[in-house]
């Protein structure tokens, strides 16, 4: 299997008013083609700003210190503005975003937007062009695809509005699409009836996926992998599995500790004492030792190398 | 949904007719709010009292005030605005021989406010937090310090009497157009393009523009069609809003620059208590705004769906 995404020692910072804010420290990051990869973590930890890295649309306030972000062996961070909007967003790499509500133009119908998107790939033929539109909104599970065309954002559901998102993103047939917490706005019966469609991607198509979330419970669902971020570090790599069976990293043991189960009371669940360090003043060391029950005084000074404990089984902590 | 739509607009349309006649009331009664015999008003204290009685029988002003008010405007609705005091002409005749100018000259003064306002208003955005920014901002601000009439003074003595460009004040074809446009566009220039900034700004933090970017669309493509037609839907209400301060505007500058128009005759008017076309013109003025307010409301049902469909 090939990798489609490396991500190396990515480090990134923030100048904001309040100061610098070092978002990703050293992020190590791999993504098989044709895999779903789930990039799990808590608000803030910088989930998000990993994935506008490899679509080229950081805030200009963002500054890259140092790293790689290896797309098909290319290095994105040498990519400029131009050549990012020609090679590779929406031709290699989609997105959508967290809420639906917001992600299209609230003046142009359905059959503009989605058109828009499909003519970007050169093939001409208006006719043809409105079928592929047609046969988009039927991959997603649309209902009534004739009317909807017509229609503005405003007169569709969240759902639908997320799966107009996924099918006109993938208009352009991407070889990866990087999905932003695309159910956390959505009510929970919706939310299946979207990771159906995504599902069914998943078992028809090649579609890489880098699944951005913070509730485990969903990449149970569709994820190959699953990254665990903290605070700007990646601390655990593993197949969905493992995570779940094996989990090595204090900080995933707890994560997977707190997922409400059908079994579970309220004193069984776990919590995580603490609270997402503000990443201004990072604690030095591992970044997560303010809050682990495992901590040793070394874990406050040496930063944990990223180890290799079983097959695809990455973890960044001292005591592994 | 369609029955809902027109009555929206009947209602729209019937809310502008209460405030025409309201409008239309107040001109009227401009004449009777002044205290004194609205006979000596415009005729002065000077005149024979035979001319008195002859004024009290063609304006009607022995009658009841409610009656005089609808002589008044079934006149209007014919066409008869009374006649000039000063010229002994219909006003209808005298309006008509200036409103081209004043037309013209409101015209350019819009176009150039709007153009050049909503040009630095989105390149502001763009480029915010640059000197190309603060240069946006720091004319903005400098435009609208300055009083129209001094501004106006000042063209006229550094480009007309020191450099001789234009004409010292006048008509005399496109070039005395040129700066009593610039003296009101400048300003108001600077009142569109702070707002259209910060509508632009919005607008570019909306994830839509992300979710546009994400798709591979152009950088051009994504300001011109996506943010620029999003941020341009709150405009039409500034610009309608702002009309009445370009009419009050080429008031003033019409009589800097001697410019003939409706403005320049207004003031006149008004010194020399021409109180028939004193009322023609200001009921003109406000019926402009009405329905400049009426228009916006229709502009915005065509731009923004969210309004053509639902309201």
């Amino acid at each position: 299997m090939a990798k489609i995404l490396e991500i190396r020692d990515l480090k990134l910072s923030f100048e904001t008013e309040e100061g610098t804010v070092e978002a990703l420290d050293g992020v190590y990051l791999d993504v098989e083609e044709g895999h779903f990869h789930g990039l799990i973590g808590e608000t803030g930890c910088g989930k998000s700003i990993t994935g506008l890295t490899v679509i080229g649309l950081l805030d200009n306030n963002a500054r890259i210190e140092r790293g790689e972000v290896l797309f098909r062996g290319k290095d994105l961070l040498k990519f400029t503005e131009r050549q990012f909007q020609r090679e590779i967003r929406g031709k290699e790499v989609a997105m959508v975003f967290q809420d639906p509500a917001s992600s299209l133009d609230p003046v142009f119908s359905i059959k503009d937007q989605m058109l828009e998107a499909v003519r970007l790939n050169k093939k001409e033929e208006k006719q043809s062009n409105e079928r592929i539109v047609k046969e988009l909104l039927n991959k997603v599970k649309l209902p009534d695809v004739e009317s909807l065309l017509e229609k503005y954002p405003h007169q569709l559901s969240g759902g639908m509005k997320q799966r107009v998102m996924i099918a006109m993103m993938l208009g352009r047939n991407p070889s990866m699409l990087i999905a932003d917490e695309p159910t956390t706005a959505l009510d929970v019966s919706i939310q299946a009836q979207f990771l159906r469609v995504l599902m069914d991607l998943k078992n028809t198509t090649n579609l890489t996926v880098l699944y951005i979330t913070h509730n485990l419970a969903v990449l149970t669902e569709i994820c190959d992998e699953v990254s665990v971020m903290y605070a700007g570090r990646i601390v655990e790599t593993a197949s969905i599995g493992d995570v779940f069976n094996n989990p090595s990293h204090p900080y995933t043991r707890k994560l997977v500790n707190s997922i409400l189960r059908a079994d579970s009371t309220l004193d069984s669940l776990e919590e995580i004492p603490g609270s997402v360090p503000r990443l201004i003043n990072p604690p030095p060391g591992c970044r997560f030792h303010p809050r682990c029950e495992e901590a040793v005084d070394e874990c406050s000074r040496v930063i944990p190398p990223v180890k290799e404990i079983g097959t695809n089984h990455l973890v960044a902590c001292l005591r592994r | 949904m369609a029955g809902r739509k027109r009555s929206f607009w009947i209602r729209r349309i019937v809310r502008t007719l209460v405030t025409a006649f309201g409008v239309s009331l107040v001109a009227f009664l401009i004449l009777h709010l002044t205290p004194g015999d609205p006979a000596k008003i415009m005729l002065g204290p000077y005149a024979s009292e035979a001319a008195y009685e002859a004024i009290r029988e063609r304006y009607h002003l022995n009658e009841p005030l409610p009656l005089q008010y609808l002589y008044w405007i079934s006149g209007v609705f014919r066409g008869d605005l009374g006649d000039s005091i000063r010229y002994n002409r219909p006003v209808l005749e005298l309006i008509k021989d200036r409103i081209g100018p004043t037309l013209a000259l409101m015209g350019s003064a819009l176009f150039i406010s709007i153009t050049l306002g909503i040009f630095l208003g989105i390149v502001a955005a763009i480029k915010r937090n640059t000197p190309i920014d603060y240069f946006a901002t720091f004319q903005a601000v400098f435009w609208l310090s300055i009083p129209p009439f001094w501004l106006g003074i000042l063209f006229l003595y550094i480009f007309g009497l020191q450099l001789r460009w234009v004409p010292i004040g006048g008509m005399v074809g496109f070039t005395s157009l040129i700066f009593p446009a610039l003296t009101i566009g400048l300003r108001d220039e600077a009142w569109f393009a702070r707002p259209m900034r910060a509508e632009m700004l919005e607008v570019l933090n909306q994830d839509y523009i992300k979710a546009v970017k994400a798709k591979g669309l152009k950088y051009s493509s994504v300001i011109v069609k996506h943010a620029l037609r999003n941020a341009l839907i709150p405009m039409i209400t500034m610009i309608a809003l702002r009309l009445p301060w370009v009419i009050g505007g080429s008031v003033v500058v019409e009589v800097v620059f001697s410019w003939g128009g409706l403005g320049s005759f207004l003031v006149s008017s008004v010194l020399a208590r021409d109180y028939p076309v004193v009322q023609a013109i200001l009921l003109l003025i406000a019926m402009l705004v009405v329905v400049a307010n009426l228009v916006a409301d229709l502009l915005y049902s065509v731009i923004d769906p969210r309004i053509r469909k639902e309201s």
